[in-house]
């Protein structure tokens, strides 16, 4: 698979600091893949995203070395906005991702439709579709900055995946949810999946990426210090100690193994945790 | 900070365009508790003045426009008086362009070029198309004045000297005091915010703030 | 349909007009009142000050008598006090009217000044509420619509757009932060200095806050490609109800007969 972005020496300064919120990142993002960005607060995965959606230096300003290609080209090499068209960006404070000049949450999420040049009939149908897709059909008529949290998070979400960017970059998408709400938007992303989107979230909610994403990427003080299949991420116990959240399947599985337990892996989401439990049960019953 | 070579185009930033709804509406609710608080001022030009110290005389002057030209919509009185409004805005961004509020007796300066700019543009439309009324209680002063013999020009002249000169110190103090208050990492990244950054901050400080607001929900 | 459901419904058929035809016929009328104010009786605008008239009757067939009676008010009071003022306290030679208060002293009306003080007067009346009925028939939303469709830019109509929905929501604020203040003790009674110190810390939090909100907000613009290239498409589309050539004719009508008359009176 092709890739779609790539970071080449990258360390990102932001202005009136002297320390570099991402250091020295070299990374390969591929075409079509789920990567889930954990690590802990101020790790600099905001600030991945930022960089890779190019807010970061155009916006925040600041110093970045190296290079960072979306589809081949430098994200300062862009023209001003037009990285809107490949890269969705859906950011984590909800209350402020409203246009503030739409009356009614259906026209918000036609908002960046609009901006596209996208036709209005066309708009309609998209817009029908994502919002049934979030869920949120029964908000179209009320006013977006009446939303609660939730509801918030899911219009920020569809206005954003309406657009069909190649590139969707999620950062905490389910902080205003509660367990359900969460599962569900886990599972819109799984269809942005199926979409042949790539996908970058930020979340840290582990067991839900142990579920959905295809490769880690864990951050500390602005480093990637791992990264590859999520099994093989999530199943590193060494990463507690960097005060990395692990899968609670994880954290049990490896506890039986340390007790005796002869598991064939360390599990790390509740599919695989139940399948070698099977097998063990399976096993003694013989 | 650096001479760079400027534009207005420059000047016209996504971030300063959507300072100006700010402006306009800290100009209506400066007007609105003004009146509230039965004030004898306006304060209807601290959103300008704002504007204007931060992103310069061009985006000052539309937001002053866009001020006057939405209250009309309520009340079309206040449409002429957009170029007053448009005035503080130019002479505002310009005198922070160059620098005049850098310290105590440039600020002065400054308060009585601000003062003299609306002045100049209000008194005409006042004496011109509303025969020296407007509509804040200082018209009585105006008409006392002019009851003990003082001629229109003069009259409105010195009455909206006083006031508008104690309504632009306000402001500006106003002002002054919300620009300490804007964060670093924010006054940054407009056109003239590099000069109202007194201290550097130590850079775990400022980082921290960076990235604190990334967890907040995340207990 | 959506676009339908989005569009502004007026079932009055000058309410209807598209913005533009009520532009003009503002225009024609505020230009009509200049002249008819030249055209004086014995050195009073009469015709001006009868031309008022045409405003209530208008705003009444608009059906937005009702909504705009407050500005009418408002502008009619500040009306009368430059009359007052104007005519008592710009002397000049010939005095129309003496009264006596209390045999005390005389207040005069003088001729001249009460004339030039009606022209004024009935100026800012004609025009400013032939502007507030445009405003009060007229959508902000369909007139900035109009504008784009004219070739007003997208972040022009954004900035317009989105002042007009901030003033709302931080009139709404203000207030709540008033009581939250009164509630706190915070005194907003009393005299002016008291009163003063009450009102700036009122408005530092609120506009710390929009400041913060308005750095998100750009990105969130960005993000849904507000600065994308090429032409924008837009769900919410003001048409024309068909009554505009009808509208605009009586208007060009209205407009020249004044100005023959006008023109007549010179020759004559």
């Amino acid at each position: 698979m092709g890739v779609v972005i790539e970071f080449k020496n990258v360390t990102y300064t932001y202005p009136l600091t002297t320390e570099p919120a991402i250091k020295d990142i070299n990374l390969s993002i591929e075409e079509g893949k789920f990567y889930g960005v954990i690590g802990e607060n101020g790790s600099g995965k905001t600030t991945f995203c930022n960089v890779i959606r190019g807010f970061a230096p155009s916006f925040y300003k600041g110093e970045l070395k190296g290079d960072v290609l979306i589809n081949g080209l430098a994200t300062t090499d862009y023209e001003e906005g037009q990285l809107a068209l490949t890269i969705g960006y859906v950011f984590q404070n909800p209350f402020n991702q409203i246009s503030g000049v739409k009356e009614t949450v259906f026209e918000e999420v036609a908002f960046g439709l609009e901006n596209f040049g996208v036709p209005v009939d066309e708009i309609e149908r998209r817009v029908i579709d994502i919002m049934e897709l979030t869920d949120i059909t029964h908000l179209a008529e009320k006013n977006p900055f009446e939303l609660s949290g939730g509801q918030q998070q899911r219009a920020a979400l569809a206005s954003i995946i309406v657009l069909e960017p190649d590139i969707l970059v999620i950062d905490e998408p389910t902080s205003q949810l509660d367990p359900e709400g969460t599962e569900s938007v886990f599972k819109i992303i799984a269809a942005m999946k199926k979409a042949k989107k790539t996908i970058i979230l930020v979340e840290h909610k582990v067991d839900l990426i142990a579920e959905y994403a295809d490769e880690i990427l864990v951050f500390e003080k602005g480093h990637i210090i791992k990264r590859g299949i999520t099994q093989d991420v999530l199943s590193d116990m060494s990463l507690l100690e960097h005060g990395v959240q692990l899968p609670q399947m994880a954290r049990v599985g490896s506890e039986l193994i340390k007790r005796g337990v002869k598991l064939d892996y360390i599990p790390v989401t509740t599919k695989q945790a139940t399948e070698q439990l099977q097998q063990l049960l399976g096993k003694e019953s013989k | 900070m650096k001479e760079k070579k400027y534009s207005i185009k420059k000047d016209f930033t996504l971030l300063a365009l959507l300072l100006i709804p700010i402006a306009v509406a800290i100009n209506f609710a400066g007007g609105q508790l003004a009146s509230l608080l039965k004030l004898p001022l306006y304060l209807d030009t601290i959103g300008t003045i704002f504007v204007a110290m931060l992103c310069g005389p061009w985006v000052g002057g539309l937001a002053g426009l866009i001020t006057n030209l939405v209250l009309g919509i309520a009340n079309p009185i206040y449409i002429p008086f957009a170029i007053v409004n448009v005035a503080v805005g130019l002479v505002t961004g310009y005198l922070a362009r160059k620098g005049m509020f850098a310290n105590w007796w440039k600020w002065i300066i400054s308060m009585v070029i601000m003062a003299l700019a609306s002045i100049i543009t209000a008194a005409p439309i006042v004496v011109l198309m509303f025969g020296g009324i407007t509509s804040s209680g200082t018209s009585l002063i105006t008409a006392t004045l002019m009851a003990t013999g003082a001629g229109i020009w003069g009259a409105v002249i010195s009455t909206e000297l006083v006031f508008t000169v104690l309504d632009r110190i306000i402001s500006f103090g106003i002002t002054y005091l919300i620009l300490r208050v804007v964060p670093e990492r924010t006054l940054i990244k407009f056109s003239l915010g590099a000069a109202y950054i007194k201290t550097k901050k130590t850079a775990e400080t400022v980082e921290e703030v960076t990235e604190a607001d990334e967890d907040v929900d995340n207990l | 349909m959506w676009q339908e459901k989005l569009r502004i419904k007026k079932s009055n058929p000058i309410h209807g007009l598209y913005p533009f035809t009520k532009m003009w016929i503002t225009l024609l009328y505020c230009i009509c009142a200049m002249i008819l104010s030249t055209i004086t009786i014995d050195g009073y605008p009469v015709y001006m000050m009868a031309s008022f008239l045409i405003i209530p009757v208008l705003a009444a067939a608009t059906g937005v008598l009702k909504k705009i009676s407050g500005v009418i008010k408002s502008i009619a009071i500040i009306s009368l006090f430059i009359v007052l003022i104007q005519g008592i306290l710009i002397k000049s030679d010939l005095i129309l009217y003496s009264l006596n208060v209390f045999n005390l002293f005389n207040i005069n009306f003088y001729t001249d000044s009460l004339q030039y003080g009606l022209v004024l007067a009935f100026s800012v009346l004609n025009m400013g509420c032939m502007v507030a009925w445009f405003f009060g028939a007229t959508d902000n939303k369909e007139l900035i619509n109009a504008f784009e469709k004219r070739g007003m830019g997208p972040k022009a109509s954004y900035v317009l757009l989105s002042t007009l929905q901030m003033i709302g929501v931080l009139q709404k604020s203000a207030k709540t932060i008033m009581s939250a203040q009164q509630a706190r003790g915070v005194e907003t009674e009393g005299n002016v200095f008291v009163r003063s110190k009450a009102f700036i810390p009122s408005m530092i939090p609120l506009i710390l806050g929009s400041i913060t909100n308005t750095e998100e907000r750009v990105l969130t613009l960005e993000s849904k490609g507000f600065l994308v290239k090429g032409e924008k498409t837009r769900l919410f589309d003001v048409k024309p109800n068909g009554k505009e050539p009808i509208a605009l004719t009586i208007g060009i009508l209205y407009a020249v007969a004044i100005l023959i008359w006008r023109i007549l009176l010179w020759v004559l």
